[in-house]
């Protein structure tokens, strides 16, 4: 979501933004209040930054918390807006962690296991050119298949790296830089589809990922060997990816 | 245990959010015994997980239970997924049409099969070649 300064509206221009918007429930108006609070969302997700997740994260969280108050908010009370949507906002960023916490708690011998899964698929595609099978994963670990199953399983678990993170292989560039910046392709995506927009609430690099799997046709492991990244990360980044485009066209209808 | 041609696996599963993680261990467990790589396993799962979202659609009528059957054929796995009346090739919500999308990009076959009580079938197939 684009920051822009929240300044330009006056509280009067706001409240008549939200009782238009409680009439008719314009995607426009609602862009409108949204991005007259972006300041406000930016600053909630900073109080969160010392717990270890990267702020663009914070601030999609934060920004889902500004929807819900959005849509939420009685403009006919004698109550601001900002008073209404801070406790939704940070209801919104708390609920995020407690979920987390109770998938990223695991035992350590999974954490270890899921590590070393890790780099015997990276191992694997490298030596053949394609992923291994479960089986094939086993045997070069010497563990069952369902050890590896639940390997990968807990992999899923494991806190998804931000797009912003950087990528052990590639030095200091962080994965942003490694996909790529504005794509026009994404928006070719989202006009094939006619998902009205709903693309464009991405990051432009998770439309990238989009792209490459489902319009380019590359494999998992294609795009891990294109990006310097795990095909397990790859996996996981674009179940992140396909939940939140669901979330955005979910929002959109509820919103219609 | 290894799973033969002709070998089928049956779930039924409560329509929550929580079973679409049964739903992944399984294709998981199945995927694996018929040798498909990570690549074709989390497509599967890719499919899987999207029709089982899409079942789970809030403006769906209610349906108990979500059905998964995978075939193991001589050269291919196929998936039917039973759920809800919900029409995936009405083209005019946005949701069928990303949905579809994916499912046919990252199954073999998308196919939809009216059922007699009411619901919709979704068969999906997936290639064991690499």
């Amino acid at each position: 979501m684009p920051r822009k300064p929240n300044n330009a509206l006056s509280k009067e221009e706001i409240l008549s933004l939200f009782r238009t918007y409680q009439g008719t429930k314009e995607p426009e108006i609602k862009n409108l209040l949204v991005n007259a609070h972006l300041d406000l969302v930016h600053s909630l997700a900073r109080r969160f930054i010392n717990r270890g997740e990267p702020l663009d994260d914070l601030v999609q969280v934060a920004s889902m918390g500004l929807l819900k108050a959005i849509d939420r908010f009685d403009s006919d009370r004698n109550v601001q807006f900002t008073t209404y949507a801070v406790p939704t906002i940070v209801g919104e960023l708390k609920r995020y962690f407690r979920d987390r916490a109770s998938t990223i708690r695991l035992p350590r011998g999974l954490r270890e296991r899921s590590h070393a899964l890790n780099i015997a698929v990276q191992k694997f595609s490298q030596e053949h050119g394609r992923s291994p099978s479960i089986a094939e994963i086993a045997e070069s670990m010497d563990i069952s298949e369902e050890d590896v199953i639940e390997g990968l399983e807990s992999a899923e678990s494991v806190s998804v790296a931000s797009l912003d993170t950087s990528s052990s292989e590639n030095g200091d560039l962080s994965l942003l830089d490694i996909v790529g910046g504005e794509d026009k392709t994404l928006k070719l995506l989202d006009e094939r589809l006619s998902l009205a927009g709903a693309m464009s609430e991405l990051g432009p690099r998770e439309q990238n990922l989009l792209y490459l799997r489902f319009v380019e046709g590359l494999s998992q492991t294609e795009i891990a060997k294109q990006l310097g990244i795990s095909q397990m990360h790859v996996s996981r980044l674009l179940r992140r990816t396909l939940q939140a485009l669901r979330q955005n066209l979910t929002t959109a209808r509820e919103t219609r | 245990m290894s799973l033969d041609s002709e070998d089928v696996v049956q779930i039924a599963l409560p329509q929550r959010e929580d079973s679409a993680k049964i739903v992944r261990l399984t294709t998981a467990v199945v995927a694996s015994r018929v040798g498909l790589n990570l690549d074709q396993a989390d497509d599967l799962n890719t499919a899987l997980d999207e029709l089982f979202r899409l079942f789970l659609n809030e403006n769906d009528p209610p349906h108990p239970r979500f059905y998964v059957r995978y075939t193991i054929g001589a050269a291919d796995l196929e998936v039917v997924a039973k759920g809800i009346s919900q029409n995936l090739f009405d083209d005019s919500s946005k949701m069928n049409r990303f949905s579809r999308f994916i499912l046919e990009k990252v199954a073999d076959k998308v196919e939809e099969i009216p059922s007699p009580q009411g619901g919709y079938e979704v068969v999906i197939v997936k290639s064991l070649s690499a």
